[in-house]
């Protein structure tokens, strides 16, 4: 009996080292790093479970995770070499954010001011080259005047764009053309406003 | 009694489903542009090689291989990156601004993905939220990466 109890407990202890090296092979379960944006600015992530929530707000800093009923670990500070070998493989896959365009249109029509007419050959251009085949057209009017008139008017715009896009040889089915009227201005207006900068359509290329 | 009277009703609930989702196009919420080694798509039952230039849906699911690597960018200019290995699901996307609807939910249920927040997050920072086995992440404006080991 006494002998059987001390080789179940010699089994656990070996059991248990086993799991410690398992777990040091693959590192914790879940971890999240914090990594600087683009323009050098940090924001933040906010990871949470059961047992609490763990704020990480410092680039290159670290949080895990290996008991879901513990709250997540005190943020930490991954060194270059840990990242590399923990997320090197993630954050070496590339991918270009999206380019966006704005076209403007004179007052109460679909008719591009002569600016935005130079701009056209640039979004094909982008188009062409990044191979695109999801492009957002969407379309916005000012105040000025009744939402339904300026519903249609930004309706109008963004078709008329897509159809220029469309004549230059870009595919209708990579065309997702939408209008937003006067509910989604840039340059934030009483109603009953003329301003040329709302008066657009947004062009994203993806 | 009850049986019954689901039996009656299955039929129709059928036909109220199969109307309901052949009316409306599933929406686009993003384009995979870049594709490395093994993947595939989920969607519903069948998995579909991912090839680049492949649209997105709502419920899709990501799945990469040993080898595998893909690279997103969502409606919203959200950049996904997902490591090999791996396996995400985009739950749940809303980006209409003129409408108010704005939302991202997507589960990383193994492997690493990288992520840079779009326009959602900087709209509406409590609608975006990555879920892992282990614990839930929020973000506010960022980028980031997470591993899971299950």
């Amino acid at each position: 009996m006494n002998h059987d109890a001390s080789m179940s407990t010699k089994w656990l202890w070996i059991l248990g080292w086993l799991g410690m090296m398992a777990m040091m092979a693959c590192g914790p379960k879940a971890q999240f790093l914090l990594l600087p944006n683009s323009d050098g600015t940090v924001g933040k992530i906010v990871v949470q479970n059961s047992g609490g929530t763990r704020v990480v707000d410092q680039a290159y800093h670290e949080t895990h995770v290996d008991d879901p009923t513990l709250a997540p670990s005190e943020p930490r500070r991954m060194s270059p070499s840990e990242i590399q070998e923990t997320f090197g493989d993630v954050l070496r896959i590339s991918v270009r954010p999206p380019e966006h365009f704005i076209l403007y249109f004179r007052e109460g029509t679909a008719e591009l001011t002569t600016e935005s007419k130079d701009l056209v050959p640039r979004i094909l251009q982008t188009i062409r080259e990044r191979r695109s085949n999801d492009i957002s057209v969407v379309g916005h009017a000012d105040t000025k005047g009744s939402a339904e008139v300026n519903f249609r008017i930004s309706k109008q715009r963004a078709e008329m764009v897509a159809g220029m896009l469309q004549a230059a040889g870009v595919d209708p089915t990579s065309l997702d053309v939408t209008s937003h009227g006067e509910r989604n201005l840039l340059i934030p207006t009483a109603d009953d406003v003329s301003e040329p900068r709302n008066r657009r359509v947004e062009v994203t290329v993806r | 009694m009850k049986t019954l009277f689901r039996l009656i009703l299955l039929p129709f609930l059928c036909v109220g489903w199969m109307a309901s989702s052949g009316m409306a196009e599933p929406e686009t919420i993003g384009v995979v542009q870049t594709v490395s080694g093994q993947s595939s798509l989920i969607r519903g039952e069948r998995p579909i090689a991912v090839h680049s230039g492949l649209k997105l849906q709502e419920n899709d699911i990501l799945e990469t291989g040993a080898d595998g690597a893909l690279g997103i960018v969502l409606r919203d200019d959200t950049l996904l990156s997902i490591g090999p290995d791996s396996r995400f699901v985009l739950d749940r996307f809303a980006f209409s601004p003129a409408e108010e609807k704005l939302g991202f939910a997507a589960r990383l249920s193994r492997g690493t993905v990288m992520v840079v927040s779009g326009q959602i997050a900087k709209m509406a920072p409590e609608s975006v939220q990555i879920e892992t086995p282990r614990a839930l992440l929020g973000i506010r404006g960022t980028r980031f990466a997470a591993k899971v080991n299950e």
